[in-house]
């Protein structure tokens, strides 16, 4: 059959072809030999798949490339300013903006925005393009407008801070109160202040005295009204210009301390402290001992974790802590192996929270105490199950560490390796079942297990996302009571 | 009926899910559909629309009329499916095919109220937490519970969880 079967299907292609074949002359049809079809399935180039249905027209032979064309367009699509369109710019705009604007324009050119420009129409375009018209404080910078801190400034001596108040009592002209009444002196141009009143020009002069004398004027109806008003025994608040309660408490709140004549910085730097401060040199550092922690911490080592805890010294000191993995560990260099010393310990409460701290030092029980106390601060709270073993099974991969935890039943115990089990103690879980089944580098495995107990499954999560109610069995079996929970000490008692 | 599409599907939601994707699309097959409206049912996606080759306008994905199916348009419709997040995450973060062509795994009855009970059964592991199967019945595509309330056993497609 396979010997027949070329012959067979050249006389079936022979035959099935049309008159002009049989036209051809012999050595011609040998010649086309790669056309011949030899089976009854379309040739490759028919038969493709991803041929598009259309041949396609290049954008040059449609002419959307000329020169022309593009001149065109961008002429119509990108036009320049008119003058008409700047004076109505220069009207809402600065003139810095609209130098800007010209950058701008000139940077781009309408050519490349034809060519290459594209504006998405779609309805899931980003709403990202944007006039720059207002700051947006969550994405823009903060507008850097003020001038750098003055390098010389210093703290205001007496002499300085009264000169200081004096200058803001003289803003609030009142007379009786504060400050001082107006001069004819202040009523004259700048350039004539320096000067005696006898050497002042005619007309200056009586211009002085003309406005001094309106000043005056107005100086006396004000007090008179003030006066009147006192009698009625009413306020006049409002007219008075003296300080009021806010402007004093601005003066307190605001008011620079420095002799840099209150100069606001965009600088985030506050200015250094010089040698002495005032009211503060020799006063000297003391470690402060918190009388809450009934002298269980007179070296003050607590107090960080107290502060990052949010925990009492006391409670701190009732976590239990284990030492889980130690070693000696070397770093090789050109002086040669310089050890230190690798700590792993674990804190917990046995009541939900479990932190882990990994340490090197050079000395072992520097090491072994660093560690405790990251431990502690690490603390973070571990999901349970009727507070005593996971919700569903867990497994995190660490290195080439993977531990697969498994829930267990009530009764179960703790049925993992002793490293694990100093977590679970921690961390108050009383039913587990754990697998290692590849590396078991200890401390990618206690890592690991960290991280499997910190990455279970929420169901109230689960219920949320999917809009589903989720019930657990368990409770409904027991006809929707709580089982009892099983004390601390109990668990304790039964255990251990 | 062939299980190619569902297997290409659970691989492509799960792909979709995890790039954080809003909309996506399948082609647009009976077998695609009834999978679609079983997960939608199980909550796993917001909305499921046949459309054409570009997505649906937004207010289009819950509009329950849409363009008919005609000859005409048929090729070009495809499944626009709508994923769901929830605190940062996929509500649908694993979509493991379990039949494949090469192999497929069928369920009776029995066996299935074993594994909703988080018992392994034959080729099928236990059901954890969180985790639903989906199965092709000749009551139509069921999840898992659906199917034992309706007491029937069939085709194992998927595990979602």
């Amino acid at each position: 059959m396979s010997l027949a079967r070329p012959v067979a299907r050249r006389l079936v292609a022979s035959s099935s072809s049309s008159s002009q074949i049989i036209s051809t002359p012999c050595h011609q049809l040998l010649g086309s030999s790669s056309k011949r079809e030899f089976h009854s399935t379309p040739q490759l180039e028919a038969r493709r798949k991803n041929r598009p249905r259309f041949s396609n027209v290049r954008a040059a032979e449609m002419g959307l490339v000329d020169e022309e064309k593009i001149k065109q367009f961008s002429k119509q699509k990108f036009p320049k300013y008119t003058k008409e369109e700047m004076v109505e710019l220069q009207k809402r705009y600065s003139p810095q903006q609209i130098e800007a604007l010209k950058a701008g324009e000139a940077a781009i050119n309408p050519r490349d925005l034809t060519i290459q420009g594209r504006l998405r129409v779609d309805p899931y375009k980003m709403p990202y393009i944007d006039d720059f018209a207002e700051s947006q404080p969550i994405i823009d910078k903060r507008p850097q407008n003020r001038a750098p801190p003055d390098p010389k400034a210093n703290w205001m001596g007496l002499d300085e801070f009264t000169a200081d108040l004096i200058k803001w009592a003289d803003q609030f002209q009142t007379g009786e109160v504060t400050g001082t009444m107006k001069k004819v002196v202040d009523f004259v141009p700048e350039e004539w202040k320096k000067i005696a009143e006898a050497r002042w020009p005619g007309e200056v002069r009586d211009e002085a005295h003309k406005q001094f004398k309106k000043y005056l004027q107005a100086e006396v109806d004000r007090s008179e009204k003030e006066q009147k008003a006192k009698r009625e025994g009413r306020s006049l608040e409002e007219d008075t210009s003296g300080p009021t309660d806010g402007d004093v408490l601005q003066y307190i709140l605001e008011r620079s301390v420095m002799t840099d004549n209150g100069l606001v910085s965009n600088s985030s730097v506050a200015p250094a402290l010089p040698d002495k401060v005032p009211g503060v040199a020799g006063m000297g550092y003391k470690a402060a001992v918190d009388p809450e922690d009934q002298g269980l911490d007179d070296n003050g080592i607590y107090q960080e974790v107290k502060r990052v805890t949010g925990m009492s010294v006391k409670d701190l000191l009732a976590l239990r802590t284990r030492r889980i993995w130690e070693n000696r560990v070397s770093n090789q260099t050109r002086l040669g192996k310089i050890p230190s010393f690798y700590t792993m310990v674990v804190a917990g409460n046995k009541n939900g929270w479990l932190g882990l701290g990994v340490v090197k030092s050079a000395d072992p029980s520097v090491s072994f105490e660093k560690a405790r106390l990251q431990a502690l601060r690490n603390l973070k709270p571990i999901p349970r199950y009727e507070n005593r073993t996971i919700y569903g099974n867990v497994s995190a991969k660490f290195g080439a560490a993977v531990v697969e935890l498994s829930t267990r039943p009530p009764g179960f115990g703790l049925r993992v390796q002793h490293r694990i089990f100093e977590l679970c103690r921690a961390a108050g879980i009383y039913d587990l079942a754990a697998r290692v089944p590849r590396g078991r580098n200890p401390m990618n495995v206690v890592k690991a297990t960290y991280e499997a107990l910190l990455t279970q499954k929420n169901p109230e999560t689960i219920a949320i996302g999917r809009g589903k109610k989720l019930v657990d069995v368990r409770k409904v079996y027991y006809s929707g009571a709580p089982i009892p929970e099983l004390g601390q000490t109990q668990h304790e008692e039964r255990r251990f | 009926m062939g299980i190619h599409s569902i297997v290409n599907t659970c691989s492509h939601l799960q792909n979709a899910a995890r790039a954080r994707l809003g909309l996506t699309s399948i082609p647009n097959t009976k077998y695609n559909l009834r999978l679609c409206l079983a997960l939608h049912r199980a909550g796993f996606l917001s909305s499921v629309t046949r459309a054409g080759p570009t997505p649906p306008l937004p207010e289009e994905l819950l509009a329950f009329e849409t363009e008919p199916v005609t000859p005409a348009n048929v090729a070009t419709r495809r499944l626009w499916l709508g994923l769901k997040y929830y605190n940062n995450e996929p509500v649908m973060r694993n979509v493991q095919a379990v039949s494949k062509p090469k192999r497929l795994v069928t369920a009776k009855l029995p066996e299935l109220a074993k594994v909703a009970r988080g018992f392994p059964q034959g080729q099928l592991r236990g059901l954890s937490l969180g985790e639903t199967l989906f199965l092709a019945t000749d009551q139509g595509v069921l999840e898992l519970r659906e199917a034992l309330e309706k007491k029937s056993g069939g085709l194992v497609l998927c595990r979602v969880s």
